[in-house]
């Protein structure tokens, strides 16, 4: 459902990606992972037609430009806004009516576990909640793509885990293809069925594919203790730590 | 132990008292000129006066008429220009070198050109306050607008919204946050523009009324007129005040 091929992206000076690919199957949930600055938040911006490409071509086949959805790093909720009404901002988009929005808003973030929370402003939120919040209303629209630029990267460890579990058990019950930007390498291979490593930039490209062989559905915390987990962790990290530093001695895998 | 002097306002009432006592007290053993600095009753006795007689009212009215009329009118004309130079670059060259040179003169010696132009009456008197208020309010949604969150219109953008959805959930409701943030402000400059217009030629007003006092050397009058648009500035701040906090509950 996304075909993003030969994809070459500049601000002006020289590439930032230069050639680089990626794939993802419906329902399929694919990582994005590599150096800091390697173009990987552009290559998301781009697949969501946010940022325009100077060569190659990006495909979404059998996906209509709203059924794509987005989300940031930062919450970026709307701060003059209760919780549920920022949740029904897209609903209304789509010409759902006051009432409609709501009630459905309203059943978003009780799936969220945010249950009796609607009424709140962000700031009276915790961050953990905001970010449900924000995926609440990237979920409301129903998205059958779903691209993630670092999104849990803010979050505490013990609420990212819950958080990402949750997405987790969503996208794998509804379906959802999923995009996925991230540094964190054990959260890439918890998540995904595919991780993608992008070279260091600029004119950086994809340099290599991994399968995940890890079952679904998936348990985040079991999945890190999977006997394919650790070497599968060892290759990424052999292969990002080359991207970063240059080819090294060879190095014990983890 | 807490008592009442753990209140803070317990204690400023306190202070006030003291000071007004001890005005009083060097007034009654003729310490002070009464010409020059009359004592708190004495400045009590002319408030009680202006207000017992009812001829404050008319005063009080055309201030207000004024001061309203000046902020509402500066209020306006200062978001739409303020607004139409953020979104378009010309208006902004154009705009600019004005509301800087208005901004660098003290706009009250605006005040005699005032009644100049628009005569003795209402007119000038908003005039002034209008200036004060629209050169505030112009810079303060110039600036607001650019402090937008591209994020935010990012994120609307992305979640289908067109740019007239785009405006309306982000663009007004943080430029009016802005505007209510600078709104005790522009309240207090719209009572300077409508006083100091009537100081300098009005037959009305609270303004009016210094400038006689200050004609017939009635020191007592003129410090019972500073309290008194002092309170009635306080009182509107207070309601200001509150419209703020209950507008912008999300903050
Ligand atoms: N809007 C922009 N204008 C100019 N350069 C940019 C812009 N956004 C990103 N870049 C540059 O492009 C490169 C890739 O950025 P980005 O896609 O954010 O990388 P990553 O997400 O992998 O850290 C960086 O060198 C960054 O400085
Ligand atoms: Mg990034």
């Amino acid at each position: 459902m996304l075909r993003a091929r030969d994809v070459t992206l500049s601000y002006g000076g020289e590439p930032v990606l230069e050639g680089a690919g990626v794939e993802l199957d419906a329902g399929q949930f694919v990582s994005l992972v590599g150096p800091s600055g390697s173009g990987k938040s552009s290559l998301l911006r781009a697949v969501m037609g946010l940022q325009d490409i100077s060569a190659g071509t990006i495909e979404t086949p059998g996906l209509a430009r709203d059924e794509i959805g987005i989300l940031f790093q930062d919450d970026a909720l709307l701060p003059w806004r209760s919780a549920v009404d920022n949740v029904a901002l897209g609903l209304r988009q789509r010409g759902a009516s006051r009432a409609q929005a709501r009630e459905e808003a309203e059943g978003w973030l009780e799936r969220l576990k945010l249950a009796g929370l609607g009424g709140r402003y962000p700031r009276e939120l915790s961050g953990g909640q905001r970010k449900r919040v924000a995926l609440a209303q990237v979920l409301a629209l129903r998205p059958r793509l779903l691209l993630m630029d670092e999104p849990f990267a803010s979050l505490d460890a013990i609420v990212r885990a819950r958080v990402t579990q949750d997405v987790v058990n969503l996208v794998e019950s509804e379906g959802i293809g999923v995009l996925l930007v991230t540094h964190d390498l054990e959260e890439a291979i918890a998540l995904s069925d595919k991780i993608y490593l992008l070279s260091n930039g600029p004119r950086a490209r994809v340099s290599h594919e991994y399968p995940v062989p890890l079952p679904r559905p998936r348990a985040l915390i079991a999945a890190r203790t999977h006997p394919k987990f650790a070497p599968l962790y060892g290759r990424l990290w052999n292969d990002l730590s080359e991207a970063v530093e240059g080819p090294q001695p060879a190095r014990e895998a983890a | 132990m807490t008592t009442v002097f753990d209140r803070i306002w317990v204690r400023q009432v306190t202070a006030l008292a003291i000071l007004l006592g001890l005005w009083e007290a060097a007034g009654a053993a003729g310490m002070l000129n009464p010409l020059y600095a009359p004592s708190p009753s004495q400045i009590g006795a002319a408030l009680v006066q202006l207000f017992s007689d009812g001829s404050i009212w008319p005063h009080v009215e055309a201030t207000f008429a004024a001061a309203i009329g000046g902020l509402v009118l500066g209020v306006l004309v200062g978001v739409m220009l303020g607004a139409a130079a953020a979104l378009v670059p010309l208006v902004a060259q154009l705009l600019e070198p004005v509301m800087m040179m208005l901004n660098a003169v003290p706009r009250v010696v605006l005040a005699p050109l005032c009644v100049i132009w628009f005569g003795i009456g209402l007119g000038s008197k908003v005039a002034l306050s209008f200036v004060l208020v629209a050169v505030l309010i112009f810079f303060t949604v110039y600036t607001g607008i650019k402090q937008v969150d591209r994020r935010l219109v990012e994120r609307v953008r992305t979640l289908g919204g067109s740019s007239w959805t785009v405006l309306r959930e982000v663009y007004i409701p943080f430029v009016a946050a802005w505007i209510m943030g600078n709104l005790k402000v522009a309240v207090g400059f719209a009572f300077t523009g409508a006083v100091v217009g009537e100081f300098v030629g009005a037959s009305r007003g609270l303004g009016y009324l210094l400038s006689f006092a200050q004609s017939t050397f009635n020191a007592a009058l003129m410090l019972a007129l500073v309290f008194l648009i002092m309170g009635f500035v306080l009182a509107i701040f207070a309601a200001a005040g509150r419209i703020e906090r209950r507008l912008l509950r999300w903050r």
